[in-house]
Protein backbone atom coordinates (compact mmCIF):
# COMPACT_ATOMS: atom_id res chain seq x y z
CA UNK A 1 0.00 0.00 0.00
CA UNK A 2 0.72 3.57 -0.91
CA UNK A 3 0.81 6.46 1.61
CA UNK A 4 1.30 9.69 0.99
CA UNK A 5 3.00 11.57 4.04
CA UNK A 6 2.97 15.51 4.35
CA UNK A 7 6.31 16.39 6.95
CA UNK A 8 6.87 19.58 8.20
CA UNK A 9 10.57 21.05 6.94
CA UNK A 10 12.19 23.96 8.53
CA UNK A 11 16.39 24.22 8.18
CA UNK A 12 17.81 27.38 9.92
CA UNK A 13 20.46 28.11 8.10
CA UNK A 14 18.27 28.22 4.62
CA UNK A 15 14.27 28.61 5.43
CA UNK A 16 12.96 31.81 6.55
CA UNK A 17 9.68 29.53 8.07
CA UNK A 18 8.90 25.94 8.24
CA UNK A 19 7.05 24.24 4.58
CA UNK A 20 5.29 21.35 4.07
CA UNK A 21 7.14 19.07 1.67
CA UNK A 22 5.23 15.53 0.38
CA UNK A 23 6.72 11.95 -0.06
CA UNK A 24 5.27 8.84 -1.09
CA UNK A 25 6.12 5.71 1.04
CA UNK A 26 5.37 1.71 0.08
CA UNK A 27 4.76 0.78 3.42
CA UNK A 28 2.57 -1.98 5.63
CA UNK A 29 -0.50 -0.79 7.44
CA UNK A 30 0.87 -3.04 10.22
CA UNK A 31 4.04 -0.22 9.65
CA UNK A 32 4.68 2.61 12.29
CA UNK A 33 5.13 6.12 11.33
CA UNK A 34 8.44 5.78 12.20
CA UNK A 35 9.15 3.12 10.06
CA UNK A 36 8.05 5.43 7.16
CA UNK A 37 10.15 8.42 7.92
CA UNK A 38 13.39 5.58 8.03
CA UNK A 39 12.01 4.91 4.78
CA UNK A 40 11.92 8.49 3.81
CA UNK A 41 15.24 8.86 5.03
CA UNK A 42 17.26 6.37 3.45
CA UNK A 43 15.62 5.89 0.14
CA UNK A 44 14.36 9.73 -0.66
CA UNK A 45 15.38 12.68 1.83
CA UNK A 46 18.62 12.20 3.69
CA UNK A 47 18.08 15.86 4.65
CA UNK A 48 15.27 14.69 6.94
CA UNK A 49 15.67 14.98 10.59
CA UNK A 50 13.87 13.59 13.65
CA UNK A 51 14.99 12.16 16.68
CA UNK A 52 14.32 8.30 16.82
CA UNK A 53 16.35 5.78 19.54
CA UNK A 54 14.74 2.40 19.99
CA UNK A 55 11.58 1.74 18.31
CA UNK A 56 9.89 0.56 21.11
CA UNK A 57 7.66 3.11 23.09
CA UNK A 58 9.92 3.25 25.53
CA UNK A 59 13.10 5.79 24.97
CA UNK A 60 10.29 8.92 24.52
CA UNK A 61 12.89 10.11 21.52
CA UNK A 62 10.25 10.47 18.49
CA UNK A 63 7.27 12.31 19.86
CA UNK A 64 6.18 14.63 17.21
CA UNK A 65 2.65 15.57 16.13
CA UNK A 66 1.28 12.93 13.51
CA UNK A 67 -2.20 14.09 12.12
CA UNK A 68 -2.75 17.27 14.59
CA UNK A 69 -2.24 14.83 17.71
CA UNK A 70 1.26 14.19 19.40
CA UNK A 71 1.94 11.20 20.67
CA UNK A 72 5.40 8.79 19.47
CA UNK A 73 5.86 8.32 15.93
CA UNK A 74 7.18 4.29 16.82
CA UNK A 75 4.02 3.40 18.53
CA UNK A 76 1.41 5.01 15.70
CA UNK A 77 0.32 2.67 13.29
CA UNK A 78 -0.71 3.36 9.75
CA UNK A 79 -3.75 1.02 9.78
CA UNK A 80 -4.65 3.31 13.28
CA UNK A 81 -4.79 6.76 11.58
CA UNK A 82 -7.35 8.30 9.19
CA UNK A 83 -7.15 7.02 5.53
CA UNK A 84 -5.35 9.92 3.80
CA UNK A 85 -2.41 12.21 3.61
CA UNK A 86 -0.76 11.57 6.95
CA UNK A 87 0.42 15.09 8.28
CA UNK A 88 3.59 15.01 10.57
CA UNK A 89 4.84 18.37 11.82
CA UNK A 90 7.39 18.54 14.70
CA UNK A 91 5.95 19.17 18.63
CA UNK A 92 3.67 22.59 18.66
CA UNK A 93 5.41 25.50 20.86
CA UNK A 94 8.86 24.52 21.54
CA UNK A 95 11.80 26.16 19.39
CA UNK A 96 12.52 24.14 16.32
CA UNK A 97 16.12 22.74 15.71
CA UNK A 98 15.69 21.48 12.62
CA UNK A 99 12.68 19.56 10.86
CA UNK A 100 10.81 17.42 13.58
CA UNK A 101 13.69 18.03 15.79
CA UNK A 102 12.41 20.67 18.72
CA UNK A 103 14.28 22.55 21.84
CA UNK A 104 13.67 20.90 24.95
CA UNK A 105 15.99 22.35 26.83
CA UNK A 106 13.58 24.79 28.87
CA UNK A 107 11.37 21.56 29.56
CA UNK A 108 14.17 19.92 31.31
CA UNK A 109 14.87 23.16 32.95
CA UNK A 110 11.11 22.78 34.46
CA UNK A 111 11.79 19.26 34.94
CA UNK A 112 14.60 19.42 37.34
CA UNK A 113 12.33 22.58 39.26
CA UNK A 114 10.12 19.80 40.95
CA UNK A 115 13.00 18.01 42.38
CA UNK A 116 13.01 14.99 40.17
CA UNK A 117 14.45 12.45 42.81
CA UNK A 118 14.30 10.99 46.03
CA UNK A 119 14.79 13.24 49.38
CA UNK A 120 15.25 11.61 52.75
CA UNK A 121 16.52 13.59 55.52
CA UNK A 122 16.37 10.14 57.77
CA UNK A 123 19.22 7.94 59.21
CA UNK A 124 20.46 6.00 56.07
CA UNK A 125 19.16 2.41 56.53
CA UNK A 126 21.51 -0.71 56.16
CA UNK A 127 19.43 -2.08 53.37
CA UNK A 128 17.03 -0.32 51.13
CA UNK A 129 14.13 2.06 52.24
CA UNK A 130 11.01 -0.49 52.68
CA UNK A 131 7.82 0.03 50.55
CA UNK A 132 4.81 -1.54 51.16
CA UNK A 133 3.00 -2.65 47.62
CA UNK A 134 -0.67 -0.73 48.50
CA UNK A 135 1.35 2.45 48.49
CA UNK A 136 3.98 1.62 45.74
CA UNK A 137 0.02 1.61 44.08
CA UNK A 138 -0.31 4.82 44.82
CA UNK A 139 2.92 6.23 42.42
CA UNK A 140 2.48 3.53 40.58
CA UNK A 141 0.85 5.17 37.12
CA UNK A 142 2.94 7.84 37.41
CA UNK A 143 6.31 6.27 37.54
CA UNK A 144 5.64 4.92 34.19
CA UNK A 145 6.27 8.74 32.52
CA UNK A 146 8.84 8.05 29.80
CA UNK A 147 9.28 11.88 29.36
CA UNK A 148 8.21 12.32 25.82
CA UNK A 149 7.70 15.91 26.08
CA UNK A 150 4.02 14.94 24.63
CA UNK A 151 1.42 15.82 27.13
CA UNK A 152 3.57 19.32 28.05
CA UNK A 153 3.56 20.42 24.53
CA UNK A 154 0.05 19.61 23.82
CA UNK A 155 -1.40 21.89 26.48
CA UNK A 156 -2.82 25.24 25.62
CA UNK A 157 -1.81 26.44 29.19
CA UNK A 158 1.92 25.54 28.05
CA UNK A 159 1.42 27.30 24.72
CA UNK A 160 -0.47 30.57 26.27
CA UNK A 161 2.46 30.73 28.68
CA UNK A 162 6.23 29.78 28.70
CA UNK A 163 6.54 29.12 32.31
CA UNK A 164 4.05 26.89 33.06
CA UNK A 165 5.64 24.03 34.78
CA UNK A 166 3.55 22.06 32.25
CA UNK A 167 2.11 18.11 32.78
CA UNK A 168 4.93 16.43 32.88
CA UNK A 169 7.25 18.22 35.25
CA UNK A 170 3.80 17.88 37.81
CA UNK A 171 3.50 14.39 37.26
CA UNK A 172 7.20 14.26 38.41
CA UNK A 173 6.49 16.13 41.26
CA UNK A 174 3.10 13.94 42.13
CA UNK A 175 5.67 10.78 41.93
CA UNK A 176 7.81 12.17 44.54
CA UNK A 177 5.29 13.68 46.95
CA UNK A 178 3.09 11.00 47.07
CA UNK A 179 6.14 8.57 47.61
CA UNK A 180 6.39 7.55 50.98
CA UNK A 181 9.74 6.81 51.92
CA UNK A 182 10.56 10.79 50.70
CA UNK A 183 10.41 13.75 53.19
CA UNK A 184 10.59 16.69 51.19
CA UNK A 185 6.72 16.85 49.92
CA UNK A 186 5.82 20.03 50.99
CA UNK A 187 9.01 21.41 49.33
CA UNK A 188 7.77 20.38 46.21
CA UNK A 189 4.27 21.28 47.16
CA UNK A 190 5.11 24.58 47.78
CA UNK A 191 6.70 24.75 44.12
CA UNK A 192 4.03 23.87 42.37
CA UNK A 193 1.88 25.87 44.39
CA UNK A 194 2.93 28.70 42.34
CA UNK A 195 1.40 30.92 40.06
CA UNK A 196 2.93 28.98 37.25
CA UNK A 197 1.98 25.76 38.72
CA UNK A 198 -0.98 23.42 39.58
CA UNK A 199 -3.47 25.91 39.20
CA UNK A 200 -2.39 26.69 35.82
CA UNK A 201 -4.54 23.36 34.47
CA UNK A 202 -8.04 23.98 33.31
CA UNK A 203 -8.81 20.26 32.88
CA UNK A 204 -8.64 20.58 29.06
CA UNK A 205 -7.05 16.72 29.11
CA UNK A 206 -5.34 17.15 25.51
CA UNK A 207 -2.12 15.61 27.86
CA UNK A 208 -4.51 12.66 28.43
CA UNK A 209 -4.85 12.20 25.37
CA UNK A 210 -1.31 12.47 23.86
CA UNK A 211 0.32 10.25 26.37
CA UNK A 212 1.77 7.55 24.65
CA UNK A 213 1.83 5.63 28.33
CA UNK A 214 -1.80 6.34 29.00
CA UNK A 215 -1.49 8.15 32.31
CA UNK A 216 -4.16 9.75 33.65
CA UNK A 217 -2.44 13.54 33.62
CA UNK A 218 -4.81 15.76 34.58
CA UNK A 219 -6.52 13.55 37.07
CA UNK A 220 -2.98 12.99 39.06
CA UNK A 221 -2.87 17.04 38.72
CA UNK A 222 -5.93 17.48 40.21
CA UNK A 223 -5.17 14.87 43.20
CA UNK A 224 -1.95 17.81 43.19
CA UNK A 225 -4.54 20.55 43.37
CA UNK A 226 -6.72 18.81 46.37
CA UNK A 227 -3.52 18.42 48.45
CA UNK A 228 -2.52 21.70 48.65
CA UNK A 229 -6.27 22.96 49.29
CA UNK A 230 -6.84 19.98 51.99
CA UNK A 231 -2.94 20.03 53.64
CA UNK A 232 -1.87 23.06 55.77
CA UNK A 233 1.70 23.82 55.56
CA UNK B 1 9.69 31.11 16.55
CA UNK B 2 6.69 32.81 17.27
CA UNK B 3 5.35 31.56 20.87
CA UNK B 4 2.49 32.14 23.07
CA UNK B 5 -0.38 31.28 20.41
CA UNK B 6 -3.29 28.92 20.55
CA UNK B 7 -2.38 25.78 18.30
CA UNK B 8 -5.73 25.70 16.16
CA UNK B 9 -3.96 22.52 14.21
CA UNK B 10 -4.26 20.57 17.43
CA UNK B 11 -6.90 17.77 17.48
CA UNK B 12 -10.14 18.54 19.03
CA UNK B 13 -11.69 16.06 21.42
CA UNK B 14 -14.64 15.96 23.97
CA UNK B 15 -12.07 17.70 26.47
CA UNK B 16 -11.17 20.48 24.38
CA UNK B 17 -14.81 21.46 23.07
CA UNK B 18 -16.09 21.33 26.61
CA UNK B 19 -13.24 24.12 27.56
CA UNK B 20 -13.52 26.17 24.97
CA UNK B 21 -17.16 26.15 25.40
CA UNK B 22 -16.21 26.80 29.05
CA UNK B 23 -14.61 29.57 28.20
CA UNK B 24 -17.03 31.00 25.95
CA UNK B 25 -19.94 30.67 28.52
CA UNK B 26 -18.44 32.51 31.09
CA UNK B 27 -17.48 35.18 29.02
CA UNK B 28 -21.26 35.97 28.22
CA UNK B 29 -22.45 35.34 31.65
CA UNK B 30 -19.87 38.24 32.48
CA UNK B 31 -20.89 40.16 29.46
CA UNK B 32 -24.66 39.70 30.59
CA UNK B 33 -23.72 40.24 34.20
CA UNK B 34 -22.88 44.13 33.32
CA UNK B 35 -25.89 44.70 31.10
CA UNK B 36 -28.08 43.37 34.05
CA UNK B 37 -26.57 45.75 36.26
CA UNK B 38 -26.67 48.82 33.97
CA UNK B 39 -30.77 47.80 33.47
CA UNK B 40 -31.08 47.16 37.42
CA UNK B 41 -29.14 50.31 38.30
CA UNK B 42 -31.64 52.53 36.78
CA UNK B 43 -34.14 51.69 39.29
CA UNK B 44 -34.18 54.50 41.37
CA UNK B 45 -35.05 56.60 38.27
CA UNK B 46 -38.89 54.65 37.48
CA UNK B 47 -39.41 56.13 34.36
CA UNK B 48 -36.50 55.60 32.37
CA UNK B 49 -36.82 52.18 33.80
CA UNK B 50 -40.01 51.40 32.10
CA UNK B 51 -38.71 52.59 29.26
CA UNK B 52 -35.69 50.18 29.28
CA UNK B 53 -38.32 47.76 30.43
CA UNK B 54 -40.16 48.63 27.45
CA UNK B 55 -37.37 48.46 25.22
CA UNK B 56 -36.23 44.91 26.39
CA UNK B 57 -39.36 43.45 25.88
CA UNK B 58 -38.75 43.45 21.81
CA UNK B 59 -38.48 39.79 20.10
CA UNK B 60 -34.72 39.93 20.09
CA UNK B 61 -34.15 40.07 23.26
CA UNK B 62 -36.41 37.41 24.13
CA UNK B 63 -34.36 34.74 21.71
CA UNK B 64 -31.34 36.75 23.58
CA UNK B 65 -32.84 35.46 26.94
CA UNK B 66 -33.41 32.39 25.62
CA UNK B 67 -29.69 31.88 24.84
CA UNK B 68 -29.13 32.91 28.19
CA UNK B 69 -30.50 30.12 29.62
CA UNK B 70 -28.98 28.04 27.56
CA UNK B 71 -25.44 29.32 28.46
CA UNK B 72 -26.14 29.38 32.33
CA UNK B 73 -26.99 25.63 32.22
CA UNK B 74 -24.20 24.53 30.21
CA UNK B 75 -21.87 26.66 32.00
CA UNK B 76 -23.48 25.08 35.33
CA UNK B 77 -23.47 21.42 34.44
CA UNK B 78 -19.63 21.58 32.95
CA UNK B 79 -18.83 23.71 36.22
CA UNK B 80 -20.07 20.54 38.28
CA UNK B 81 -18.20 18.12 35.66
CA UNK B 82 -14.82 19.73 36.71
CA UNK B 83 -15.78 19.70 40.52
CA UNK B 84 -16.23 16.04 40.26
CA UNK B 85 -12.64 16.11 38.49
CA UNK B 86 -11.36 18.34 41.50
CA UNK B 87 -13.02 16.38 44.33
CA UNK B 88 -12.28 12.58 42.80
CA UNK B 89 -9.36 13.36 41.26
CA UNK B 90 -8.01 10.39 39.03
CA UNK B 91 -11.44 8.44 39.45
CA UNK B 92 -13.14 11.65 38.09
CA UNK B 93 -10.65 12.65 35.02
CA UNK B 94 -10.98 8.78 33.59
CA UNK B 95 -14.65 9.70 33.10
CA UNK B 96 -14.41 12.87 32.31
CA UNK B 97 -15.74 12.04 28.25
CA UNK B 98 -18.71 10.22 29.78
CA UNK B 99 -19.16 13.21 32.34
CA UNK B 100 -18.96 15.54 29.26
CA UNK B 101 -21.57 14.00 27.08
CA UNK B 102 -23.29 12.99 30.33
CA UNK B 103 -23.89 17.17 30.63
CA UNK B 104 -24.82 17.52 27.78
CA UNK B 105 -28.04 15.07 27.26
CA UNK B 106 -28.68 16.59 30.94
CA UNK B 107 -28.50 20.13 29.68
CA UNK B 108 -30.60 19.57 26.58
CA UNK B 109 -33.66 18.26 28.47
CA UNK B 110 -33.08 21.17 31.42
CA UNK B 111 -32.68 23.50 28.54
CA UNK B 112 -36.27 22.03 26.90
CA UNK B 113 -37.85 22.32 30.54
CA UNK B 114 -36.85 25.93 30.80
CA UNK B 115 -37.36 26.53 27.15
CA UNK B 116 -40.89 25.34 25.90
CA UNK B 117 -43.09 26.97 28.77
CA UNK B 118 -41.27 30.45 27.69
CA UNK B 119 -41.57 30.09 24.33
CA UNK B 120 -45.20 29.16 25.35
CA UNK B 121 -45.45 32.79 26.53
CA UNK B 122 -43.85 34.33 24.06
CA UNK B 123 -46.25 33.02 21.65
CA UNK B 124 -49.33 33.56 23.45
Amino acid sequence: MKVTFKIQKFNPENDTKPYMKEYTVATHPNAAVLDCLNDIRWHQDETLSFRRSCGHAICGSCAMNVNGKNGLACQTLIKDLKQGVITVRPLPSFPIIKDLVVDLDKFYAKFSKVIPYLNNDGPVPEKERIQLPEQQKIIEESTTCILCASCTSSCPSFWADDDYLGPAALVKAFRYVFDTRDTTAEKRLKMVNDKNGVFRCHTIFNCNEACPKDINITGHIAELKLALVTTKM
Amino acid sequence: MKKNVYEPRYRYHAGTVAWILHRLSGLALILYLAMHIWVIHHLNRPLDFNNIMAFLNEPVFKILELGLWGVIVYHALNGLRIIMIDFFTRKGAAVQKQMFWGAVVLGVVVFAAGAIPFVGTMIK
